[in-house]
């Protein structure tokens, strides 16, 4: 009968189709884990890019953690588990009897059904979008936005659309243009500032949504919609930049001791 | 020679050999059973690293840790609000799935405009008489509003004790979409009654779509299922609700919390 090793018709052997897998293909050497260096050197291209990247930033751990002086740091970050976990499942059990208390006590309002023949007099969502639907009434402020001879760049509803854009960018850019080890709002005033002139923000756009409730005229409106935020935000810059000095003694002891400014 | 295995490790032979209540017979048999069929034994021994990782101690408090007299920052219910905010979002799930089995996505049966339509009549038969299905909407709505709340007063604390800086930037980009899609949650949610202002809400959603450029038609044909409402509208906003989002969602709040999990909670002062 046929040997193993005798070539067959396309020139391959029984030994090669062996159906047990044979010997394995590649055995790791000595049983160990290779190094970042030893898979550097069997890859090419972005893989080889890609250890030699791990190669230096396993390198650069070990170096500082050798340059460091620290010898011991408290707390690096807080443990997930179990310390939060267990604190924030205590705490939320009781929010939730706190909910389905007022769900009990407060039910669902619930109103007409749709009739897209008659609009109501007043339409509005719910209270949280309440600061989306007033970004969409600022179209009071579009003539002023006008160039080329008094063109309207773009509609009132776009101009809406627009203002949630800059606000989520806003919002989105803040990490990168705050940077530092700063952590309190004393130790930032001017970001809290612009904390504070945001989330005014935010309740004077509620306003300006439900501005018929209002009894005044909506060019007063519009620009309480904007003043109140700025003016909350100067007031906020001035009260922590009188209170940091207060601090500072406190947070040169106990806080900077943690986390020492790069 | 016999078929039977003598093998060392004869674990019944082993067990016959020690002295055992029947209590410890039956489990050690199960467990022999199950082990041999799933390996628990691997995932034990996993577990029992976790648990030994863990490094159980009862929790410290921010002030505690710290030393610290000024006792306001370190509120904690402030501390607890990302946790509120899924918890709120379990209730709401679960509610939501119990409300599902009586609702119909359905704008037939208006005879004429303004008429009740069978989603409308749904959430009637909900409120007059499912048992308990008053409470339960009103469950799933105010968990809702919990959950808006929670995530925006999460989104404050956050920012103003600056744990969005660095290395956290990407939890803070992943939260804003995050806040986003809570927010598209309830507005999905507030249309499916089809009352007048749900109607109307999803009007000003449609002119919103309509007045973007390039891309806004193709959003409203999407989202709307066409310029004006209807049927099409009702069961896109009741796909996106209760099949779409509970998916992103679920994983991206996955995502998120297990992006604190590995980088710690950020260093409270």
């Amino acid at each position: 009968m046929t040997n193993d090793d005798t070539p067959m018709t396309d020139g391959g052997t029984d030994a090669e189709a062996r159906t047990d897998g044979g010997p394995p293909a590649t055995v790791p050497p000595d049983d160990e884990t290779p190094t970042w260096s030893e898979r550097k050197e069997h890859s090419r291209g972005l893989a080889q890019l890609t250890y030699q990247y791990f190669e230096r930033s396993r390198r650069e751990d070990e170096d500082l953690r050798a340059e460091s002086t620290y010898v011991e740091r408290d707390v690096l970050g807080f443990p997930t588990w179990p310390h939060e976990t267990l604190r924030n499942l205590a705490i939320t059990s009781f929010f939730v009897g706190i909910m389905i208390l007022i769900a009990a006590l407060m039910p669902a309002h619930f109103g007409e059904p749709a009739n897209p023949g008659s609009t109501p007099a007043i339409i509005l969502p719910d209270w949280y979008l309440y600061w989306s639907f007033g970004l969409l009434k600022l179209n009071p402020l579009n003539p002023e936005l006008a160039v080329l001879g008094g063109n309207i760049v773009m509609s009132n509803e776009f101009l809406g659309i627009v203002a949630h854009g800059i606000v989520f960018g806003f919002i989105g850019l803040v990490p990168f243009l705050n940077k530092g080890s700063a952590r309190r709002p004393v130790e930032q005033p001017f970001w809290a500032a612009v904390g504070v002139t945001g989330v005014i923000l935010a309740f004077t756009l509620a306003a300006l949504a439900i501005q018929n409730f209002f009894p005044i005229s909506l060019d007063l409106l519009l620009t309480l919609t904007f003043m109140l935020p700025v003016l909350g935000g100067i007031l906020t810059y001035a009260v922590l930049k009188t209170m940091r000095e207060g601090y500072m003694y406190d947070l040169n002891r106990r806080y900077y001791m943690l986390r020492p400014p790069k | 020679m016999s078929l039977k295995k003598q093998d060392e490790m004869d674990h019944n032979a082993w067990l016959k050999k020690q002295d055992l209540t029947v209590i410890e017979t039956a489990f050690l048999t199960t467990l022999i059973w199950l082990d041999k069929r799933l390996r628990i034994v691997d995932y034990l021994e996993l577990l029992e690293t976790m648990y030994y990782r863990a490094n159980l101690q009862m929790p410290k408090s921010h002030t505690e840790q710290y030393d610290l007299d000024n006792k306001f920052w370190y509120w904690y219910p402030l501390y607890s609000l990302g946790s509120l905010s899924i918890v709120a979002y379990l209730v709401a799930a679960v509610s939501g799935a119990l409300l599902g089995f009586y609702y119909a996505p359905s704008t037939a049966g208006a005879a004429a405009q303004g008429d009740p339509t069978a989603a409308y009549d749904s959430l009637v038969f909900i409120m007059k008489d499912v048992q308990f299905g008053y409470m339960l909407r009103s469950i799933h709505r105010w968990s809702a509003q919990f959950m808006v709340a929670a995530v925006f007063l999460h989104m404050l604390r956050v920012y103003f004790t600056g744990s969005y800086k660095e290395p956290r930037e990407v939890n803070w980009i992943l939260g804003i979409v995050l806040i986003g899609l809570t927010l598209l949650f309830g507005f999905s949610g507030y249309v499916l009654p089809w009352k007048q202002l749900s109607f109307w809400a999803a009007q000003i959603g449609v002119e919103m779509a309509l007045a973007t450029p390039l891309v806004g038609e193709w959003a409203a044909q999407l989202l709307f299922g066409g310029f004006t409402l209807g049927q099409a509208t009702l069961v896109r906003m009741y796909i996106l609700h209760v099949f779409v989002l509970p998916f992103v969602v679920t994983g991206l709040i996955a995502l998120h919390v297990g992006i604190v999990w590995v980088q710690g909670i950020a260093e409270p002062h």
